[in-house]
């Protein structure tokens, strides 16, 4: 569960702090260009790390410095905690009068406020692993490449190993379900961000635990009472398409995965990410906008049942404009993000320490809830 | 989306705070999906009104629909009676009036966050016990809980 995600320098993100601590779900409100879904971008960005992408150039741009202001660094800082251990992880970008790319300044992973690893420019210095006869090692790296990527782990045990997996398997959707189409040539547990790799997550967390399938199934039946079964035949060499069987007392219809609707193909994953968190969870699932595409009647009891897995592990965070998914939230959970105007950066507090009166939803109409 | 021809259970909250505990009723984590909570009132009269204006009608037309309005008590004991006066007779079984003695900003100050209070009054349902529903703030419930026990429950916890 994070506990702290703190960044600074980064667009509209100026000395801030999410404040999720001791929440499973959390929703973020506000108006439009506010900051909800550069929350997203600079989680995107630790996960690119966690996933392999270690050259700075890639991750963030001199376009991303808050207002063009290249004298402060860019600072991403998380805190996580995973099977009773604390997970900080901080790294810093800063952009040289002259360079044409930002390269690290400063990057530390500690457990337990003990160091991994902490870095001052190309300097690295790995701590010992803890046994006596291992010595503490220093070696030197491009400033241009993140080191996270790179320093090798030992074994799954390894906090190094435990850390990454976690990052990387952090869910960070915006899904497009029109580019959905539900083919794989391949299998994965990290989908990306628009979820156009459905298929092979899919196949990912079927071969990675095939009991999965039973509360994919559990779900969607709620949804789709007329949901007979998924099927994920091979249609080539190394190639298989998902098709969704429905039937009832009439009969029976095979829908090839890339003909469902919008909303179908988000209850699709919605259980996903359901399976997902009790199967190789706890895991951190942003969600940007997770009602669109979806019927009003659906929006309430498509974000309950998210927050409600979350409940028993890992992080649910979601953005919304939309008036029945925001009701679903409460004041506790609810944080409200604010701008002045493009020149000033993002404001956030928590709902329940604004004095809102009456109707929330009325209220963010009339343009009243501002921190 | 609830199946309206299947037993279900709509939820019409007075104001903001009463759908804050609804929504800590829908988390418990063995409730049924047929229960939808709606759009807030504005105010114990204006839940009447709503019932009468736009469910009396629906519920003729739904017979496995049953409804919860969640009001505010404010310390008046003729405000059960009062909401009663808007039920007509052949709705007064499936039609539930429960809330708060006084308001539900007393029971926060008290049991905590509404969700954590709503949650824990799903849990008195589901194990038929009144650790939160035996609150000085929510006994007066007893006798519309003991009708929700029978009718509802079955509902609620499939």
């Amino acid at each position: 569960m994070v506990r702290r995600l703190y960044v600074h320098n980064f667009r509209c993100l100026e000395n801030f702090e999410l404040p999720v601590l001791g929440q499973s779900s959390v929703l973020l409100i506000g108006n439009n260009g506010s900051g909800k879904t550069t929350v997203g971008l600079a989680l995107e960005i630790l996960q690119k790390i966690a996933r392999g992408t270690n050259r700075v150039d890639d991750l963030v741009k001199p376009k991303d410095l808050s207002r063009g202001r290249i004298d402060v660094p860019v600072r991403f800082e998380i805190e996580v905690e995973l099977e009773a251990k604390i997970y900080e992880y901080v790294i810093a970008f800063e952009f040289p009068e002259g360079f044409k790319e930002l390269r690290v300044l400063e990057e530390k992973l500690a457990v337990d406020r003990k160091p991994v690893y902490t870095r001052n420019g190309a300097q690295v210095h790995l701590a010992k692993a803890g046994r006596e006869q291992e010595k503490e090692a220093k070696f030197r790296i491009d400033w241009h490449m993140v080191a996270l990527p790179i320093v090798q782990e030992q074994s799954p045990m390894d906090p190094l190993f435990i850390f990454k997996h976690w990052l990387s398997r952090m869910l960070i959707l915006r899904p497009i379900p029109s580019l959905i189409v539900g083919d794989s040539k391949q299998e994965t547990l990290e989908p990306n961000l628009q979820v156009t790799d459905f298929g092979a997550w899919f196949s990912g967390l079927l071969a990675y635990a095939p009991a999965a399938y039973a509360k994919i199934d559990e779900y969607l039946k709620q949804v789709m009472p007329d949901l007979r079964d998924i099927r994920n035949p091979v249609i080539g060499k190394d190639s298989r398409s998902l098709v969704v069987q429905f039937s009832n007392d009439h009969g029976s219809l095979n829908v090839p995965f890339e003909d469902l609707s919008d909303g179908e193909k988000c209850f699709m994953i919605c259980a996903l990410v359901l399976a997902s968190n009790v199967h190789y969870g706890p895991l951190l699932c942003f969600w940007d906008e997770p009602d669109n595409y979806l019927a009003l009647p659906e929006v309430g009891h498509f974000v309950v049942a998210l927050r409600k897995a979350f409940q028993s592990g890992g992080q649910f965070i979601a953005t919304s404009h939309n008036p029945e998914a925001i009701r679903r939230f409460s004041d506790e959970n609810t944080l409200v993000l604010h701008r002045k105007s493009h020149l000033e950066p993002t404001i956030i507090r928590p709902l329940n320490e604004l004095q809102v009166s009456g109707d929330l939803v009325g209220a963010l109409v009339r343009g009243d809830v501002e921190p | 989306m609830i199946n309206r021809y299947k037993p279900h259970l709509l939820v019409l909250p007075e104001d903001d705070a009463n759908r804050q505990l609804a929504n800590g009723f829908l988390l418990h984590p063995s409730l049924s999906t047929q229960v939808q909570v709606l759009e807030v009132a504005g105010g114990w009269t204006k839940v009447l009104d709503c019932f009468r204006s736009d469910h009396v009608s629906a519920m003729a037309t739904y017979p496995n629909r049953t409804m919860v309005l969640l009001i505010d008590f404010d310390g008046r004991q003729v405000r059960l009676e009062q909401a009663k006066t808007v039920i007509p007779d052949n709705l007064k079984d499936r039609v539930f009036v429960l809330g708060v003695w006084t308001e539900p900003e007393a029971l926060r100050a008290i049991l905590g966050s509404y969700e954590k209070i709503g949650r824990a009054m799903a849990e008195d349902c589901r194990e038929e016990t009144a650790a939160t529903w035996g609150h000085e703030l929510l006994r007066h419930n007893a006798s519309e809980m003991e009708r929700l026990r029978r009718q509802v429950r079955p509902i609620l916890f499939q």
